[in-house]
């Protein structure tokens, strides 16, 4: 316990010792996901990892697509990137009005991402880690409980989507130090073909083991907690070579 | 002599030297992935080598209790659809999404257990960090449970010699989905 | 020997009658087993025949027209999600998720026996994945299933109509019943083999609940709350998913002498809808979009996730209005529609005048024009008295008119005059709180004792309470001024002692 509140002052210091691309570390521990899987009960064991404040942004991207022009909009393969890939930039190396660069990055495929997160010596969380750190709110850890939370995160489902992307980095941070979870973009993670989820959402705990082979049925097990339930929906409708326009991501590290 | 040996010579090596001149790879093609694999002999190779011939592809491991014997009965049943002639211009890769468990000797004993012919059939594992990335360009989603088995979707992928999708499908058993057999024909018929 | 055959043949008469009423043979036979169509089991007719055809689809409260086709046919459907921010009453926006671009949805006609090739676009610029759940389909889902699209992308199933109906669909994404709150249903007719009879006109309805964070008819973008959709207290239940969207210029049309066909679907996510015409009486009614027909009906159920089909003739001219008769969704949260009806007046059958105005006051038309121009112009913070009053006038002619009169003069020993009130004059202040917490007990204004009871009024929201004193103030000779926001907002806090009950 005491080497817990040991490391809970550390963090915000060690936060701040991170280096360019700043990362926030998360101490990990027991965690009670929403998705309720009938082959895992009890708590998840997340292990300490650090974590992007904020969105990878037009700016960033930028930088990597220069020097791996293979990621360039007309030269990546079709199979890593369908072609609406970075099409709102004005071109395949500059970004344009359409593309601020402090927006974060959109219209990004899982390959990208990945190729991205591999360049900077991390990786893409997985759907744990996110969860994990998404379940703060700027004080509390885990606000999930709090109806006025989850109606602040709903809030941004009931905003059109045709407006312009906000810059990353305006809202205030978690109570890990990490920014725009909610409320921004979309984003991927590194197991995101893992929600196995029927493409009709009500068949809850009803698995079709023909197809998807053997058990291990995914259902909600907090049916209120609606912000999971939608990024697990959006998830699951996508293939690895997918953008939209509202689909970013981050990267994660391993701690030692 | 010494002439008739050098133009012998010229001749044998043409066709390596038309050969050295590769054609690019399509942007397409799921051989964009640089991925090495490990076959149920212990050989390394480029999962990009498999070019040149139309590949039947699907993903399994071999603890599976539930649908992975299906996933070979249907490779099996696709085959005996075929003529001798077709089935000699198909190559059929299973590759393992448990490649910690799926070693060549685990690999070895499906062969030997499902009878597969080692000239058609190659079972592979790729390195535990590419399996997500070859479940991504082949469409597959999966899930490690906690027993080691796998929630996966079961599919046999159709590739043309350069490594693009040309038909896929989910319906697995011995009555395989005739519009999926009829696209194997016509990727495997002859010249 | 005469009395002997002719007794014989009463006894065998009797014996005959008796037995053939045993047997129930005087009985109509109106719904035995031979007489049902076979359902699904005898709804494939083959496969389709002649050139695919493309679907006409509508936007409500439009009906395509009857396909006329007397053979199955593969028909092409395309159908766009759009997710936009569009009025859900006047000055109040919500952001809707919608089956190209209308809520409800474009209705669908094809018939039975189609094979229908169904693609489903979902916009690029949409935040959510959406698919799509038609309850005329026969197979996993409704379609769902085969249908879940990413934003940007697009699916495409096929099925068979087997069975003759009006159907709902509605979006099925997880959580189904925000997808639907948010207005993703819709109609699908499926016609009989026979086709429909044909009629002079035909419309297409939807009611909805709604659920908003704010209040009935608190002004701005409205979000969704999903406490409240869970426990079922919707802020507005609407046809075609805006108040008043039926009302006034858009108000449905028809003549006298013409047969009138509604197309009635109930999308929920939560309530049951009680359909009824005012002023009208549905001839027919196909209840729950089936094959049957009842007559003679005033008001009929329609599930929530269902639909009904009803005809009626028009004898006279004038508004009939349409309401889900759990009444006050009808005047409280906006599920009234009108149907205006022209032609020459027929006194034999009516002798009555048109539908009062101030019985159904600013729902019928929808003239709230200077409530959101003060709206906007408070959220600016430059409200002015004159918008206040214009504003005011408005509501009070929606709310106070119909006790206290649109000239404030009330009705002698009933309801007391606001029109230079000497109550009002002696303490201004009190008017908010009268408004928002009633009044009962004796009470003398100008010279007349009253002794009712005023309801409280604190539906109202703060700006409307402002905007009707002030309004008050400021008309028939009352002493003039003007009441803010926040001295409604301290007024709703303190109350008094001779507040109405039922508080």
């Amino acid at each position: 316990m005491r080497r817990l509140a040991a490391m809970l002052l550390l963090i915000p210091l060690a936060g701040l010792a991170a280096g360019a691309a700043d990362y926030a570390q998360l101490p990990g521990g027991n965690f009670r996901t929403a998705l309720k899987y009938e082959d895992r009960k009890g708590a998840t064991r997340i292990a300490p990892f650090a974590l992007m404040r904020k969105p990878v942004t037009n700016a960033e991207f930028l930088a990597f697509v220069r020097s791996q022009p293979q990621w360039r909009r007309d030269r990546v393969a079709r199979v890593f990137a369908e072609p609406r890939y970075l099409s709102h930039w004005t071109s395949a190396d500059a970004l344009g009005a359409k593309a601020l660069p402090q927006q974060p990055v959109v219209q990004v495929s899982w390959f990208a991402a990945q190729a991205y997160c591999e360049a900077q010596n991390a990786r893409l969380p997985s759907w744990d880690e996110w969860e994990y750190a998404a379940a703060a709110d700027e004080t509390r850890r885990d606000a999930r409980r709090d109806p006025a939370w989850r109606e602040r995160i709903l809030r941004w489902y009931s905003h059109p989507s045709n407006q312009a992307l906000a810059r990353t980095g305006l809202q205030a941070p978690n109570a890990y130090g990490v920014q725009d979870l909610h409320g921004l973009v979309w984003e991927w993670t590194e197991d995101f073909s893992s929600l196995l989820v029927a493409g009709d959402n009500r068949n809850q705990g009803d698995a079709d083991n023909a197809k998807f082979c053997g058990a291990g049925a995914l259902s909600m097990d907090d049916r209120d907690n609606y912000a999971v339930l939608m990024r697990v929906a959006m998830l699951s409708s996508l293939n690895a070579e997918d953008t939209t326009a509202n689909m970013g991501f981050r990267c994660a590290k391993d701690l030692k | 002599m010494k002439r008739l040996l050098c133009l012998l010579l010229l001749v044998a090596c043409t066709p390596v030297l038309a050969a050295s001149k590769p054609v690019p790879l399509p942007r397409d093609s799921v051989y964009q992935l640089p991925v090495q694999l490990t076959d149920q002999d212990g050989r390394q190779f480029a999962w990009a080598s498999r070019r040149g011939k139309v590949q039947l592809v699907a993903m399994f491991y071999t603890s599976c209790q539930y649908i992975c014997p299906l996933i070979v009965d249907s490779g099996k049943a696709v085959e005996r659809q075929l003529t001798p002639a077709e089935r000699a211009r198909l190559g059929i890769l299973l590759v393992s999404m448990d490649p910690k468990r799926d070693t060549p000797a685990a690999l070895t004993s499906i062969v030997a257990k499902r009878k597969l012919d080692r000239a058609r059939w190659t079972l592979a594992s790729p390195s535990p960090a590419d399996v997500r990335e070859v479940a991504g360009v082949l469409g597959i989603r999966y899930r490690a449970l906690a027993d080691g088995e796998f929630n996966h979707i079961s599919a046999l992928v159709l590739l043309d010699a350069n490594g693009r999708i040309l038909a896929r499908t989910e319906k697995m058993g011995s009555q395989p989905d005739p519009e999926f057999v009829a696209a194997v024909r016509h990727a495997t018929a002859g010249p | 020997m005469k009395h002997a055959s002719r007794y014989l043949a009463l006894v065998l008469a009797t014996t005959v009658l008796t037995l053939s009423a045993c047997r129930g043979d005087d009985k109509p036979a109106t719904t035995t087993a031979s007489t049902d169509s076979g359902g699904s089991r005898k709804g494939d007719f083959g496969p389709p025949q002649g050139k695919p055809v493309d679907a006409i689809l509508t936007s409500p409260p439009h009906v395509p027209p009857a396909t006329g086709r007397t053979a199955p046919a593969k028909v092409i459907v395309t159908l766009d999600v759009i997710e936009k921010e569009m009025e859900i009453s006047e000055g109040v926006s919500y952001t809707f998720w919608t089956f190209g671009g209308t809520v409800p949805g474009s209705f669908i006609r094809v018939r039975q026996g189609d094979t229908v090739e169904f693609h489903l676009r979902n916009m690029p610029e949409s935040k959510m994945p959406h698919n799509i759940d038609l309850h005329g389909v026969t197979g996993p889902g409704g379609g769902a299933a085969s249908s879940f699209t990413a934003p940007g992308h697009s699916s495409r199933f096929t099925f068979k109509a087997l069975n003759a109906g009006l159907y709902v669909y509605h979006c099925a994404t997880a959580p189904v019943g925000m997808h639907i709150a948010n207005g993703m249903y819709g109609l699908i007719l499926i016609e009989p083999p026979e086709g429909l009879p044909p009629v002079d006109k035909e419309y297409y309805v939807m009611q909805g609940d709604f659920y908003t964070t704010g209040k009935y008819r608190e002004k701005g973008l409205q979000p969704f709350d999903m406490e409240k959709a869970i426990d079922e207290h919707p802020t507005y239940v609407l046809f075609n998913g805006k108040e008043g969207s039926l009302t006034g210029d858009s108000a449905l049309t028809a003549h006298v002498g013409d047969n009138v066909r509604l197309y009635v679907g109930n999308g929920g996510p939560n309530l049951v809808s009680s359909f009824h015409v005012i002023g009208e009486i549905f001839d027919k009614v196909w209840y729950e979009g089936g094959r049957h027909y009842q007559e003679n009906v005033q008001t009929t159920l329609i599930p929530s996730g269902g639909a009904a089909m009803m005809e009626f003739h028009l004898e006279v001219p004038g508004s009939y209005v349409l309401v889900d008769h759990s009444i006050f969704r009808a005047f409280n949260k906006g599920a009234l529609a009108i149907l205006k009806a022209d032609g020459p007046e027929n006194k034999a059958i009516y002798s009555g005048k048109e539908v009062d105005y101030v019985y159904l006051g600013n729902r019928a038309q929808p003239n709230m024009a200077a409530v959101a121009t003060a709206a906007k112009s408070a959220h600016a913070g430059e409200l002015t008295v004159a918008e206040q009053i214009a504003a005011g006038k408005d509501l009070f002619n929606g709310t106070c008119a119909t006790c206290h009169q649109p000239n404030g003069e009330g009705m002698p020993g009933v309801f007391p005059p606001l029109a230079k009130s000497d109550y009002i004059a002696a303490d201004t202040k009190r008017l908010p709180s009268v408004m928002l917490h009633g009044l009962q007990g004796p009470v003398t204004v100008n010279g007349k004792d009253y002794n009712s009871i005023m309801p409280p009024m604190n539906q109202l929201t703060d700006d409307e309470v402002a905007q009707l004193a002030t309004y008050v103030l400021n008309s028939w000779g009352n002493p003039g001024g003007h009441v803010t926001k926040e001295e409604a907002a301290a007024a709703r806090k303190a109350k008094p002692t001779n507040a109405s009950e039922g508080h």
